[in-house]
């Protein structure tokens, strides 16, 4: 059997619907390992899905899904769990316990690796503190560590959610519409945070975003979604042909 | 124009509705009027002893008022230790019977389960516990603690199913299990709301705790039945206006933490 690229994203041959719509239909796509892979396309294309499929948040109806060599669409319980720690998900609401602080947030990210005991007592060890520090750091957030986190600015809970990503150690990032809720500079420097972050940690990434110039901006590799229902309505073929790109091989 | 008749159409089948729900609706009280045995010219009988009852109730009489008291606290200590009971059993159930945590495998027999358990009154269980375990407040404390297991659960899941789910999918996404997700994401959002309803049940419970002595499970109620049944009625009073004092009390302590909670 095919792994797939080691810390890389491969999916072969996507099938998913909801009820009668396809959304996918023998989808591939392959994110070579440090990758970072800008999923563009309007919206009802399938770009959340696609992201939950490959985090196991969604089940597809049919294909193979490789993340960090793990067969995302095979696993179940412990062994889901298992492969979810190498797998970091930033989203476009962030996300973040409200009622926690910054550092409690980023905190998270341990909660993979550490006992059921430290999570209900909050008391991590003094690694994982440290990690935190570290990662709330390099998110120019640390002297708001103990704020509240629904205190915070949505710049600001994207930077933590990000933290979160670098505190689990993951090897895949997959986002989604990161910077869809912030105005256009927060967008542009919480992308180049992420970008830069990832590339320090040699991170795959798969990261959804409606605006084609942010995406070509930061990605190395644009892949333009389709809309399978209305494939046959002229606008919409107008809408998802590919932009031209020079250095573009969409596969 | 089919588009232009849909209104028409509309407020034709609404009336014809109407008329069919007030009759279904009339049918219903008929019905009930029947079985309750609804007879008016009896309560004209009784409403002169009624009036003779009250006029012999005062003054009341606190001649007993430290063993009233102590029947009182007894009430209180029921309802305060049944609803911590309840709680208690009601955490695993309202995971259980909370649809977006459950597995799906228990989801209907949990939801089952707090059906049987709240519907069943606390004063039946108490008169079960009675039989079980013997006159006295702890079967009081039993009775409450199991019925109030299924209240306290019921609002409690229903509570945790509208929580928001992004932050319990950020958790998962750090590889973390269900009880890690519960205690890190979800127990945050939904502790302030969970004490809240833990003391809307306990205020409750103490009201309903006050006539758990009839059926023999100690507190107030045991002054209330036996003063009740020797017609001694300045007493009966007596016992009324503390059960009013002890329950606005608790009502207005309870409140006023759930105020400060939300």
């Amino acid at each position: 059997m095919t792994q797939g690229t080691g810390s890389g994203v491969t999916i072969r041959n996507l099938d998913k619907r909801y009820g009668t719509r396809r959304v996918f239909e023998k989808f591939s796509l392959i994110a070579e390992p440090g990758e970072f892979v800008a999923l563009l396309g309007p919206s009802g294309a399938g770009k959340t899905t696609l992201l939950r499929c490959v985090a196991r948040l969604a089940d597809p109806d049919g294909g193979e899904i490789f993340a960090a060599g793990h067969p995302m669409h095979l696993l179940l319980g412990r062994a889901l769990r298992q492969a979810r720690r190498e797998i970091g998900f930033v989203f476009q609401q962030f996300n973040l316990v409200r009622r926690r602080s910054a550092i409690g947030n980023v905190l998270a990210g341990r909660l993979g690796a550490v006992p059921l005991w430290r999570v209900v007592a909050g008391r991590y060890g003094v690694e994982d503190r440290k990690s935190a520090h570290a990662a709330l750091e390099r998110v120019g957030l640390l002297p708001l560590a103990t704020q509240r986190a629904d205190r915070l600015s949505g710049g600001e809970q994207q930077r933590v959610a990000i933290a979160r990503a670098l505190v689990q150690r993951s090897k895949i990032l997959l986002a989604d519409e990161p910077v869809a809720s912030l105005d256009p500079d927060t967008a542009e420097s919480v992308l180049s945070l992420l970008r830069d972050i990832v590339r320090e940690h040699r991170m795959t990434v798969l990261c959804s975003l409606h605006q084609p110039l942010l995406a070509h901006r930061f990605a190395d590799r644009t892949c333009q979604l389709e809309t399978l229902a209305h494939h046959d309505h002229h606008e919409d073929l107008q809408l998802t042909k590919p932009l031209p790109r020079p250095h573009d091989p969409i596969p | 124009m089919p588009v232009s008749t849909l209104p028409d159409r509309s407020q034709h089948g609404s009336a014809a509705r109407f008329v069919a729900v007030l009759v279904v609706v009339g049918a219903f009280y008929l019905l009930c009027f029947y079985f309750a045995e609804i007879d008016l010219g009896r309560l004209w009988d009784g409403l002169p002893r009624l009036g003779r009852w009250a006029l012999r109730a005062w003054p009341p009489n606190f001649s007993d008022l430290p063993i009233l008291l102590t029947r009182a606290a007894e009430t209180v200590a029921m309802a305060t230790l049944g609803t911590t009971l309840g709680a208690l059993i009601a955490v695993p159930l309202c995971l259980l019977a909370a649809r977006n945590i459950a597995p799906a495998a228990l989801y209907l027999p949990a939801r089952w389960l707090l059906n049987i358990l709240r519907g069943i009154d606390s004063f039946v269980f108490a008169l079960l516990f009675v039989a079980a375990v013997g006159l006295g407040p702890f079967a009081g404390v039993l009775g409450i603690g199991v019925h109030a297991a299924g209240s306290i659960a019921k609002l409690w899941a229903e509570d945790i199913e509208v929580v928001e789910r992004g932050p319990i999918e950020a958790a998962m996404m750090t590889g973390a299990g269900r009880l890690k997700v519960v205690f890190y994401a979800l127990l945050p959002d939904v502790l302030p709301s969970l004490t809240s309803i833990g003391l809307y049940i306990w205020e409750f419970n103490v009201r309903a705790s006050t006539v758990l002595g009839i059926v023999g499970a100690g507190g107030i109620g045991q002054e209330l039945k036996s003063a009740i049944d020797l017609l001694d009625f300045p007493r009966v009073f007596a016992i009324l206006l503390i059960i009013l004092v002890m329950v606005t009390v608790i009502d207005q302590v309870s409140a006023s933490v759930r105020a400060r909670l939300s």
